[in-house]
């Protein structure tokens, strides 16, 4: 007599298990980041648009909303925060790209020292990363050292400059940047390249006709997700950024924390999410067509 | 006197020319001219840093102008170790991690294994909804996090920061396995099923050997992640709650000596460094972008 597991399901019910089943095991991730993200973040929305500046709850009115962008402190920090991010994504691109062409097209044993050194700040937790650029850029420190023993005694350090944040951002950034173009180069055809490079093509040419609109979509994952990434930053600017003017995660914390203004802290979290919305988007809808691609393959 | 030097100089030079390494080095520095500098600014730019927190680890005393440190020691490893705050803020984020990670695989791995293979109305939709938690602006979410978390009361609590720390890692705990999921090859699996394996069998003889090692590594950078998180932390586990990133503001910002800071860089950093090595290979497959959604 065969038991039960052994009589073959109907198609249909074996469809309908095997969804249920599906469901189950992704939902209470799922439900986890509803709660833990969406929620939050749409309580914030609708809170800063139903609260007066007094503090009182009213109907729909923009009134926080008109009070950041007519506050010159607020309004400061944030053009400030976005001029930051700008230079820090175009840094990325010049120093990384010859990074990925290097290590594309260079035959040398280097390449290996370089991607791994160019990686290596992934494995540089972000507190500690700050704690060590101080060490090495300050007044005095082993930069400054360094340069004085080579005869330049002009040295200015970038700690708790604009320079600061922004090399600080780009070191973290490097990696991923590297990582993904690699990534995505490995998958663009090498005798395309090769070919072309035979019929006398330059190494430039090569890079802006035929590998960089293959890559097309790693780039817009890159440039969303640094530009997310900065939007969202706190230690580095924090800790090697200057006081005045602040980067939007400096200026929100502070207004949470000292100023004890929380719906204040929302509404600057709200509008952070509204401007990253952008690359938000672009950067889900990039992934998405990938997905669609490969299921498809 | 000049016209004995001359020739002197010359051979000098010719002498030097004979030296087959310096040959070599002549023709790497050609070859490979712009390796070299690459490699020298990468190694001063991204190894400086590191080297200076590695030197004051173990000095006693570094006064400028001295290149390394005045005098080594390990007198501040004592002094570290004895304070209050550090000891108490290792075991604390030691905790966190575990629990963090330990929950964080227990939802995602099975999520990971049904967005791979079982098929159901809005899996694609469910998969993306993901990339949520990197489609935001970090702090700001915190911030409406925190709102929340301080009328659940769950601000300064260790049991708060575990779950902003599991969502932290759901992406990359989800993602990646996912890839490995997708990619192994069927054929395997149906082949020990026709010859009369149960699934339950193929599952632990087949599947999971396969996908083990990009759920390994899944696991090591979710632990990393966790261990060295530090804004959630701060903004969520403040004022009760301290874990060794939020206790390295203090020691940054605060701190005269700087030594505590870089003696307790170099002790929590060392596991992160294990994992360099171990993830080497694992960083040239392609499972690791997955863990961006790439």
């Amino acid at each position: 007599m065969p038991t039960t597991a052994q009589i073959p399901a109907s198609p249909g019910s074996r469809r309908l298990i095997s969804a249920l089943g599906g469901y189950g095991m992704v939902l209470p991730a799922f439900l986890l980041m509803v709660a833990i993200i969406a929620y939050p973040a749409v309580l914030s929305i609708i809170q800063t648009l139903t609260t007066g500046v007094d503090g009182r709850a009213t109907g729909f009115t923009l009134a926080q909303y008109l009070f950041f962008f007519h506050d010159r402190l607020s309004m400061t920090n944030l053009l400030y925060t976005l001029r930051v991010g700008f230079i820090v994504l175009a840094v990325l691109l010049v120093v990384c790209f010859p990074i990925a062409l290097y290590l594309r097209f260079s035959h040398s044993k280097l390449t290996s020292a370089v991607y791994i050194l160019a990686l290596f700040p992934l494995f540089v937790p972000t507190i500690n990363l700050s704690f060590a650029m101080i060490r090495f850029t300050t007044t005095h420190g082993l930069l400054d050292t360094l340069l004085s023993r080579a005869g330049l005694v002009h040295y200015v350090t970038p700690y708790l400059r604009t320079s600061g944040t922004i090399i600080g951002l780009v070191w973290e950034g490097i990696p991923f940047t590297v990582l993904i173009l690699n990534a995505a180069r490995v998958q663009v055809d090498d005798s395309l390249l090769e070919s072309a490079r035979d019929v006398g093509a330059s190494i430039p040419q090569v890079f802006l006709r035929i590998l960089l609109p293959l890559i097309k979509n790693a780039v817009i994952i890159i440039l969303a997700l640094q530009f997310l990434g900065i939007l969202g930053s706190y230690t580095i600017p924090y800790l090697l950024g200057p006081a005045e003017p602040e980067m939007i995660g400096v200026f929100m914390e502070r207004t949470y924390d000292q100023v004890h203004a929380p719906l204040q802290a929302q509404t600057q979290a709200v509008i952070s999410f509204f401007i990253a919305a952008i690359a938000g988007i672009l950067y889900v809808r990039t992934v998405a067509s990938q997905q669609r691609r490969t299921e498809g393959r | 006197m000049s016209t004995v030097a001359v020739p002197d100089r010359a051979e000098a030079r010719g002498s030097l020319r004979r030296r087959p390494w310096v040959a070599a080095l002549g023709k790497l520095a050609y070859r490979e001219g712009f390796g070299v500098l690459l490699l020298v600014t990468l190694f001063l730019f991204i190894v400086g840093p590191m080297l200076s927190v590695i030197l004051w680890a173990f000095a006693v005393r570094w006064q400028y102008p001295s290149l390394v440190p005045n005098a080594f020691g390990f007198r501040f490893w004592t002094e570290t170790f004895r304070r209050a705050d550090i000891l108490s803020a290792i075991p604390q984020s030691i905790t966190i991690t575990v629990v963090a990670t330990a929950l964080s695989a227990l939802v995602s791995l099975p999520a990971s294994y049904a967005l791979a293979r079982l098929r159901f109305p809005g899996r694609q939709f469910l998969l993306l909804s993901f990339l949520a938690t990197n489609a935001f602006p970090r702090f700001g979410l915190y911030i409406t996090i925190a709102v929340v978390f301080f009328r659940l009361n769950l601000i300064g609590t260790v049991p708060g920061v575990i779950l902003i720390q599991v969502v932290n890692t759901l992406l990359l705990m989800i993602w990646i396995p996912t890839a490995a999921f997708r990619s192994v090859d069927r054929s395997l699996e149906e082949a020990a099923l026709n010859v009369g394996a149960s699934r339950l069998r193929v599952f632990v003889r087949i599947t999971l050997p396969l996908v083990f090692p990009a759920i390994a590594a899944a696991v090591l950078l979710s632990v990393v992640n966790v261990f060295y998180e530090a804004q959630a932390s701060l903004i969520i586990g403040l004022p009760n709650v301290r874990t060794v990133p939020v206790l390295m503001y203090s020691l940054t910002n605060n701190q005269l000596v700087v030594q505590y800071g870089a003696v307790l860089m170099f002790v929590t950093w060392i596991p992160s460094l294990i994992l360099l090595g171990f993830s080497q290979r694992f960083l040239r497959g392609r499972y690791f972008a997955a863990g961006f959604g790439v």
